[in-house]
This record gives structure tokens, C-alpha cells and sequence, in this order.
């Protein structure tokens, strides 16, 4: 059974705005599952309908094998939640929310335990949550997310209004949930962070879904392979790197060859390649394409193909 | 397990007990109604009552436990729209009905509180100036005021309910208070005097008579100078049947005719709103 299954799902907001549009997408059990996309290309929407905060134009959503919309009772029993967007009770104290999402979801949760979890001090929770920075609510918001030991977590943007310290703790949180065998679904723009913990990923953009794959799969289906920067006490006047398979790119620059691998076994017979010019190699340096650059490629030019798609829905 | 209503409303009321601005509200209404129920004894004119100083302090309560009840309840669910905290409400298990009802129960617990608190004011003063407090007629007069104030807690969770944002959720409370407390007399006096040419004077026809009622505030009225009448001697207050033409008090003017037209204006507007609610998006 997947966690999340979006089967043909369009929000249209008036006659013709699309925020989400004919999205198909599959979160699988036990995986992490990052949700990617700029501001405005329909990931706060999506998690909206999987939620029931927002209802669907068309298509359905079934999480954990219950309809989104019409067994909103029986997902949200076996979901935490943390919305885009969401606000707490200004007089209520820390211990008080989570006592009161223990109370609703009847879950048998002990409120000092998830404060702990979070990282909230005792004293920080007897407080009223009007004065909280916005690190303490996020991690306050957290912790109610994490009531009643759910079985899917979905994180709208979790990492908004951190601090670094606050990043990293959510980021172990995730992967602690993920250890334990739970799927996480979370979207997010901060992108080095869902490089880091996601199983597979997700990329959104103006209301169409872009990519699904694998971090290394969406590397590898851009082609874009990483670099090899080799500094040399003099550049070669042959580089006869053209015959070679696996490479897709040579710069110089100054002192430095850029070689740009698809393979990465040929980064031996690049250097080998560079020594037979006649060069002395001073230094090597290799660079991994960031999610950020394969983010870019992806979502830089969609303007036409999604016009393309707003036509066909008409 | 406890229902999620029952824990919603008990959330409200905690989360309602502890704002400042409320009880200042409940303790004004209780300060004014305690004074007009008193001013009466100072008119010389006037040979006054402990029942005449109870409808002077029903008089009070009319205008003033609407707009308590309002302010009360009127962000009850925009407030959480507009501040976001409905979606972590609705992220957990309940359902936008259980949460509407739970607002409705835990706020209306909470102005049922403080109305019978602010009243119980008018007891001592009442004791004091008129040297004796009818007792069935006072508890009558808290009672129907607790209703009142109930009611008007139910029409704000609706409009609450059926609005996204603080400003509009304000908006429609004000107009309706204009509407319904303040204007609704002087609505029916121009129906009248286009009916009949004339303003309404001593006596009245039944048709009229309703027209009044039929507002929440007119239904209470109604309701309590039947009570209030029933409990005082003499003409202290008059009866509505000395004030209708004809003299009998038909079925739809009748003391419980009244407490349904409140319950009507209690569960109108309550229901629209959860029904707009239920369908809106919460993006």
C-alpha cells in the first residue's frame, strides 16, 4: 500500500489559474520523500488537498489507503502534520498544545517525552506561546506533529524560520522517523537538506510535476556529471580528452583543466591523459553537482511546456 | 475517550477564561445593569419596585449581552483561520462540525458564566435599594439573559464560521448588532406606520406585537415582561395582553413561542455558517 497516492489531482482557483495541474505522484511506505519546487509551483496546495484543508478541483488522494477527503478522520488519526503557514494559541503553554493533540488524538503520548524529542526546555513549556521565538514554535509545532506515533509525517517546509541549529535537529528528526520505519513526506526550497535525508524526491513547478527519481537518478538523467579541476604547473598543448568516454566537457582557466565527467572511472585517464602532455600536476579537485544546479535546470525553462498543459486541459 | 467536541470545548473555555478583555466586558455589563436596575428609586416621580428594578436591569441586559457575546465569540473560528492555528486543529482528528460545535459549547459556557456572574450584581443592589428581591423573577431574568447570550454566541460562532478573515468576521458581527439590536424596533415602527398610517400608540395589534419579537432581543423581551408581569402585583408591569388590542394573547406570542423564535436565531445562522465552513478552503 503507498502512503500518499495523487491520482490526477488539479486545484484551479477562478476560471483559468492552476495552482496544481493533473499532478500524478506516489509516495511509497518507509521512504522519505522530498517535495520540491520554487514558491508558488503548487507544493503547499498538494500537501493542502492531502490534508483536506484545501479541496480538490479534480482527481482524489489516498493516504495510508484512505481517501483524503472523505476519511479525513481516519488519516488524520495516523498522520502528524506540520502545515505551511500554520499558527498556535497565544495563551495556551507549550505543555498545554501538546496535551490538548494528546486529548484529540487520543494517544496515550507523555508531553514531557516529546519535549524532550523536540529539544523544549520544561520551563520554555509552561510558558504561554505568545512569547515564543519562532524556533520554539516550530519545534512546539513539531512535537504536536509527532503525536500519537504516526505512521506518516508530512512537513510543509519545516525548516522555515530556523536557525542552523534548528535545521540540523529537524533534519535528525527526520531521520530518526525514517529509522524507525515511517514514511516522511516533506516539502521544502532549502534544498542541501532534502538532498541530505530524502529517499527520492520530487520536483514541482508551476503546477506540474517536472521530475520523481532518486537524487543520484536525477543526476544522472541530467547528465550533467561532476568536475574534475586539475592545477598544473603548465597547460598542455594537446588535451585529447575526445576520444575518451565519459567526458562531456574541457575548460582551461589560467593554471587549471576543467574536465567535465560523466563516468566517474575515466577521472584516472583524465589525469593520466593530462600527465602524458607533459604536465606536472599540482593539485586535484573534484565537484559534485548540488541539487541546487539540478533544481535550476529543472525548473528554469517550464514556462512553455506548462502553457502547453494549461491548453490541454481545456 | 472523551469526545473531540467535549475536549474542544473545554479548551475554549480555559483558553477564553484567561483574556482580560473579556472579563472587563462581563464586568461592565455587570456594573451597568446593576446601576440602571438601582436608577430607578432615584426618579421621585416614580413609585418604584424591586420587579420595576429588575426590567430597568433586563432593559440593560438586552443591549449589552448581545455585544458581550459577540465580542466573545466573533473570532472563534476567523481568528483561528486568519492566525493559522485551524490547521493544526484540523490536522488532528476532528472534523470542522466537531470543531464548530466544541466553539459553540465551550464559548457559549463561558458567556453563560460571566452573564450569570455579572447579574448576580443586580442582587445585592437590588436587596438594598428596594429592600427585598424577588427571588423566582430574578432567577427568571438570569436565565433568560444566560439564553440570550447563548443564542447570540451561536449566531457569532456562525458568522465566524462562514468568514476567513478577522475584519469581515467584525464587519458582519457590527452590522448585525445594528441590525438586530438597534434597528429592529424602529424597522417595525415604519412597517407599522406604513401600515396603518399612524405610529403605534397604548394599544397594539397581535401582527405588531410579533413583528417586535421576532427578534432575538424582542423574543427576550417578550419573554421576560411575560415573566416579570406574572411575578409582579398590580400594574407595576403591564401584562401584553393590556397592551393588545382585544385583550387575548394568541399561541405565537406566548412565553415559549419566544424561546423558539431564540432557538431559531440561535441555530440559523449556526447552521449556514458551518455549512459554508465545511466547504470552504483553508489555504
Amino acid at each position: 500500500m503507498a502512503a500518499i497516492d495523487i491520482d490526477g489531482l488539479t486545484k484551479r482557483y477562478g476560471g483559468d489559474v492552476y495552482a496544481v495541474n493533473d499532478l500524478d505522484l506516489t509516495v511509497q511506505e518507509g521512504e522519505v520523500f522530498g517535495f520540491l519546487g520554487p514558491n508558488g509551483a503548487g507544493k503547499s496546495t498538494t500537501i493542502d488537498v492531502v490534508l483536506d484543508y484545501v479541496r480538490p478541483t479534480s482527481g482524489s488522494v489516498t493516504v495510508l489507503g484512505y481517501d483524503a477527503q472523505a476519511e479525513t478522520r481516519q488519516v488524520h488519526e495516523r498522520v502528524g502534520i506540520l502545515p505551511d503557514g500554520y499558527g498556535l494559541y497565544d495563551r495556551l503553554s507549550g505543555r498545554e498544545h501538546l496535551q490538548y493533540a494528546i486529548d484529540l488524538k487520543d494517544a496515550a503520548d507523555d508531553p514531557e517525552d516529546l519535549l524532550e524529542r523536540v529539544g523544549l526546555s520544561a520551563e520554555a513549556a509552561a510558558r504561554p506561546v505568545g512569547g515564543y521565538s519562532k524556533g520554539m514554535t516550530q519545534r512546539l509545532a513539531i512535537g504536536i506533529a509527532l503525536v500519537g506515533d504516526p505512521d506518516l509525517l508530512v512537513l510543509d517546509e519545516p525548516s522555515s524560520g530556523l536557525d542552523p541549529n534548528g535545521v540540523r535537529q529537524v533534519r535528525d528528526l527526520v531521520r530518526r522517523t525514517a529509522d524507525e520505519g515511517r514514511t516522511v513526506f516533506f516539502s521544502s526550497h532549502i534544498l542541501s537538506q532534502v538532498e541530505a535525508v530524502c529517499d527520492r524526491v520530487a520536483i514541482l513547478n508551476d503546477g506540474h510535476l517536472v521530475a520523481v527519481d532518486t537524487v543520484e537518478g536525477l543526476r544522472a538523467a541530467l547528465g550533467t556529471g561532476s568536475t574534475v579541476s586539475l592545477r598544473v604547473d603548465a597547460v598542455p598543448d594537446r588535451l585529447p580528452f575526445d576520444g575518451l568516454d565519459g567526458v562531456s566537457g574541457v575548460t582551461v582557466a589560467d593554471d587549471v583543466v576543467h574536465v567535465t565527467v560523466t563516468d566517474p572511472t575515466v577521472k584516472d585517464d583524465v589525469v593520466d591523459l593530462v600527465r602524458d602532455g607533459g604536465a606536472t600536476v599540482l593539485d586535484i579537485t573534484t565537484r559534485e553537482p548540488s541539487l541546487e544546479e539540478l533544481f535550476s535546470t529543472y525548473t528554469a525553462a517550464p514556462a512553455e511546456q506548462a502553457a502547453d498543459a494549461v491548453e490541454g486541459q481545456r | 475517550m472523551t469526545a473531540a467536541w467535549a475536549t474542544i470545548a473545554r479548551k475554549e473555555f480555559d483558553d477564553a477564561v484567561r483574556s482580560r478583555m473579556l472579563w472587563a466586558i462581563v464586568a461592565v455589563f455587570g456594573l451597568v445593569t446593576a446601576v440602571m436596575a438601582a436608577a430607578l428609586s432615584l426618579v421621585p416621580q416614580i413609585e418604584s419596585s424591586a420587579v420595576m428594578g429588575l426590567v430597568l436591569a433586563g432593559q440593560s441586559a438586552q443591549m449589552l449581552a448581545p455585544i458581550t457575546a459577540l465580542v466573545a465569540a466573533y473570532l472563534a473560528i476567523s481568528g483561528e483561520r486568519e492566525s493559522g492555528s485551524i490547521k493544526v486543529l484540523l490536522g488532528l482528528p476532528p472534523s470542522r462540525g466537531e470543531v464548530v460545535l466544541g466553539k459553540v459549547l465551550g464559548r457559549g459556557a463561558v458567556i453563560a458564566v460571566g452573564l450569570a456572574g455579572g447579574l448576580l450584581l443586580v442582587a445585592p443592589v437590588v436587596l438594598v435599594v428596594y429592600g427585598g428581591l424577588p427571588v423566582v423573577s430574578f432567577a427568571g431574568l438570569v436565565l433568560l439573559t444566560v439564553i440570550l447570550g447563548v443564542v447570540f454566541v451561536a449566531i457569532a460562532v456562525g458568522i465566524s464560521a462562514a468568514t476567513g478573515t478577522r475584519s469581515r468576521a467584525m464587519t458582519l458581527s457590527i452590522a448585525l448588532y445594528l441590525g438586530v439590536v438597534l434597528l429592529w424596533d424602529g424597522v417595525a415602527q415604519i412597517t407599522y406606520l406604513a401600515v396603518a398610517g399612524t405610529f403605534p400608540g397604548e394599544q397594539i395589534p397581535a401582527w405588531y406585537a410579533l413583528l417586535e419579537s421576532l427578534s432575538p432581543v424582542g423574543a427576550y423581551d417578550a419573554a421576560t415582561n411575560a415573566l416579570l408581569a406574572s411575578q409582579s402585583t398590580g400594574a407595576a408591569v403591564p401584562s401584553l395582553a393590556a397592551r393588545l388590542e382585544g385583550g387575548v394573547v394568541p399561541v405565537y406570542l406566548s412565553w415559549w413561542f419566544m424561546l423558539v423564535v431564540l432557538a431559531v436565531w440561535g441555530a440559523v445562522p449556526l447552521v449556514l455558517g458551518y455549512v459554508r465552513f465545511s466547504r470552504a478552503d483553508l489555504a
